[in-house]
């Protein structure tokens, strides 16, 4: 099996995790990288993905697993017929699914366009309820791992997974809140036991 | 833009930059190939890729645009932006040429709506002496192209391989739109230039056509030498048909007597085993797809189809799936199903009884039908799809009684072996449209009440389980309207528009009442567009020239209301008129 870390930018970001699956099937395809297939009667190719980032929202750290037993420069054959903003930082095989989509228990992104805050003090708060896209009330206080400055941009990170909490949603309610509006949020970082 | 792009469905039919799109940079003449539905939907379609890679092969630019959902054109209008190409992002208006692709009569106001966005006046009046591109159209609807006549400059009538680009050389040389351009191209195989064609009206009725005269549709006869290309853009999102494609044939030998593909695209002309192998490799291999469609009209009519699929068997890598969409139920067999991995079949029988069949010309019978299903059945099919059609000439409600014994005859054949999973039947029924260029260009279309009245006798005697659907009547009387119209409609389908009717062919937003208004805003009443028309009469695209003899059609309908089949091409030539550019007229059936 080949795991990688790969970015979705430059336009990508604007792809559905359905849509995105079928473009590393077909750039595997191009690039000559033969993936197994399911065995069942609608065959399938053995690909598998971290959690997706709500659209368009930009990251450089997505991962993805596939089964295959391609020997070669995988990072260079991929980039060399992948679409644009969809590219491999790095690769490495390993004898196990590392199964991301339920590893990669956190995820940091930054974001510009948000007016100044008090990081500190939203910390501070016990609960922060919002009501989320599916009208639910929930409290997104126990998903905010951190949340800083950094170089005049706001640095967060926030659970993901089971426990997920959707970066445009947070931002949605800092904007909400101290005004301001979210124009680029990026995916920097995935925490988990399996990342490279 | 981006914050539209994110408030927008599907983000990523508007963002360009597919994988394997030619690259687009401004040349000596700038052609955007424009589609009036859906970036899915154009994103299937092999004929605009086509036309687009001509103008690419002589080195001019030649980039896409689809029509935006209503939610983004909305959004679009509201920030002022025009309404932009897919790859260059340049506003239409930038450009030197737009070519429409009308693949449906019911996409007609999506011009008007593409336009708009474009900020380009809609009619060639409102144009005049403005500097905007030259509006043109293309695809089979402009074998009658005058309900559009007061919106484009140029029709493009025929295959589209090589017209339009002689176009574009011909606007270089003359240093634009000028007079001299027009006669030029007008002198042109395929070109119509509607501002020097008038329809003459006589006491009402149309007498004859002022101006340029008969124009001749353009004819590619070598197929297997014609443009086509072989890296296409893959989608960013999924499309309708998200495959690769290729063209097996043009034309169809079969002279079903509804069927206007079947008469406009004559004669058939098809690709090498060669040439279709090495276009369905450097397909997969330049996009990735993972099925490849066999394309034609009949392509159970390829006479080396075997040969083909062991092809590319042979050349494709081992997990490529092949698509065979146009099977026609006789030429099914047993081996193609077990490649496809298909758990739905589709036949279309058209009509319930072979009285009506043979009316039709749709030569095929009940037990080549049974025969089909049960060897799909036995190679592991368990749903089929039948498709019929209601109002055709001459049928009675014993041919709908037919269609009722059709599905049960197919439960019954199921239901003789044990199978693994339970039947799925489904029944679609569609209204019959009376289309030019065929031998039933003169017929009515069946009234409201008689649709409904067919209609509800499917639904009470349809056997139990069937599903049923079947078409609404308002949208097949437009079709039928606009098919068989002349130039007074311009100012309908204006007005529609402007009553908000665009994506007329999507049942969730089509608007009747739009549409309603229109027609009695203009003081046209739509339903005479559908009564009987006279043999003797002229009609309004008989100033076109398929090289299909209209004698032959008038011959035609007498034979189907003579319940008599005139058959394939294959048992011998019919003399349609075509037989000087056919190859079949000439035996040559194996033939390239």
């Amino acid at each position: 099996m080949i795991a990688f870390k790969y970015t979705k930018t430059d336009g990508a970001e604007y792809l559905s995790h359905l849509d995105l699956l079928r473009h590393i099937d077909r750039t595997l395809r191009r690039a000559g990288i033969e993936v197994e297939y399911s065995r069942g009667y609608h065959k399938h190719p053995r690909i598998f993905m971290g959690n997706p980032p709500p659209l368009g929202v930009r990251s450089v750290s997505e991962y993805c697993t596939i089964d295959t037993a391609f020997g070669g420069d995988f990072k260079e054959a991929f980039n060399r017929f992948s679409p644009t903003g969809v590219k491999c930082v790095k690769a490495t095989a390993c004898e196990r699914n590392p199964n991301f989509a339920q590893t990669i228990t956190a995820c940091g992104y930054v974001a510009e366009g948000i007016n100044n805050f008090c990081a500190e003090e939203l910390l501070a708060c016990e609960s922060i309820p919002v009501t989320d896209l599916r009208g639910r009330d929930v409290d997104i206080r126990p998903r905010i791992v951190s949340a800083g400055w950094r170089d005049g941009k706001l640095a967060f990170t926030l659970l993901c997974g089971e426990k997920n909490l959707r970066p445009d949603l947070f931002c949605g309610y800092l904007s909400q809140r101290y005004g301001g509006e979210a124009e680029y949020i990026l995916k920097t970082e995935s925490f988990g036991a399996t990342v490279f | 833009m981006r914050k539209l792009l994110l408030k927008c469905e599907k983000p990523s039919r508007y963002i360009g930059g597919e994988y394997g799109a030619p690259h687009a940079q401004w040349g000596k003449f700038n052609f955007c190939m424009c589609f009036p539905d859906l970036y899915e939907v154009g994103m299937s379609n092999l004929g605009i890729k086509i036309v687009a890679q001509s103008f690419l092969d002589r080195g001019l630019c030649a980039d896409f645009c689809f029509a935006p959902a209503r939610d983004f054109g909305d959004g679009l209008k509201k920030a002022g932006v025009p309404l932009y190409s897919l790859s260059l992002k340049a506003p239409l208006k930038d450009f030197d040429m737009l070519g429409f692709s009308l693949q449906y009569e019911l996409s007609y106001t999506n011009v008007l709506y593409m336009l708009d966005l474009a900020g380009i006046p809609l009619s060639r009046e409102e144009r005049r002496g403005g500097n905007y591109p030259l509006i043109a159209a293309g695809g089979p609807c402009t074998v009658n192209p005058e309900p559009l006549a007061d919106f484009f400059d140029i029709f493009f009538i025929g295959d589209g391989e090589s017209t339009d680009a002689d176009v574009a050389e011909i606007y270089m040389r003359c240093g634009g739109a000028t007079e001299e351009f027009y006669r030029e191209i007008s002198a042109l195989d395929g070109v119509y230039v509607p501002e020097h064609t008038f329809p003459v009206y006589e006491n009402g009725r149309l007498s004859s056509f002022a101006g340029q005269g008969k124009v001749k549709k353009a004819l590619v006869s070598d197929l297997d030498g014609a443009v086509f290309p072989e890296r296409t853009a893959v989608p960013n999102c999924e499309s309708v048909h998200d495959r690769a494609v290729i063209e097996v044939m043009r034309g169809c030998y079969r002279g079903c007597r509804f069927c206007q593909a079947g008469f406009i695209y004559r004669p058939v002309r098809k690709r090498s085993v060669a040439t279709l192998t090495r276009q369905a490799c450097a397909l997969i291999g330049s996009t990735g797809f993972s099925e490849v469609s066999l394309n034609s009209l009949s392509t159970g009519d390829y006479g080396r189809l075997t040969e083909l699929l062991k092809s590319l068997k042979g050349a494709l890598p081992p997990e490529i799936t092949l698509a065979l969409p146009s099977l026609r139920a006789d030429s099914f067999e047993g081996d193609f199903a077990q490649d496809a991995r298909k758990t739905s079949l589709t036949f279309a029988p058209e009509a319930g009884t072979q009285r009506l069949r043979d009316v039709i010309n749709k030569d095929i019978t009940e037990e080549e039908i049974l025969k089909a299903a049960a060897g799909a059945f036995d190679a592991g099919y368990s749903a089929v799809k039948l498709y019929f059609m209601i109002g055709l000439p001459t049928e009675t409600d014993r041919d709908l009684a037919g269609i009722c014994e059709i599905c049960e005859k197919i439960r019954a054949l199921y239901a003789g072996k044990k199978r693994p999973k339970a039947l799925r039947l489904s029944v679609s029924a569609a209204t019959f449209v009376p289309k030019p260029f065929t031998p039933f260009q003169w017929e009515r279309q069946i009234d409201e009440n008689e649709v409904k009245y067919k209609q509800d006798y499917l639904i009470k005697h349809l056997p139990r389980g069937v599903k049923f659907s079947w078409s609404a009547y308002y949208p097949s009387l437009l079709e039928a309207v606009l098919a068989r119209g002349d130039r007074a409609l311009s100012k309908v389908v204006r007005a529609a528009y402007e009553n908000g009717c665009t994506f007329d062919g999507w049942d969730n937003l089509f608007d009747e009442a739009g549409w309603r208004a229109a027609f009695a805003a203009c003081g046209i009443d739509e339903r005479s567009y559908v009564k009987e028309r006279d043999e003797g009469e002229l009609l309004p695209w008989d100033f076109i020239d398929v090289f299909v003899d209209k004698k032959f059609f008038a011959d035609e309908r007498r034979r189907a209301y003579e319940g008599r089949v005139t058959g394939s091409c294959l048992d011998g030539c019919k003399a349609c008129g075509m037989q000087k550019k056919c190859p079949a007229a000439r035996g040559e059936y194996d033939s390239l």
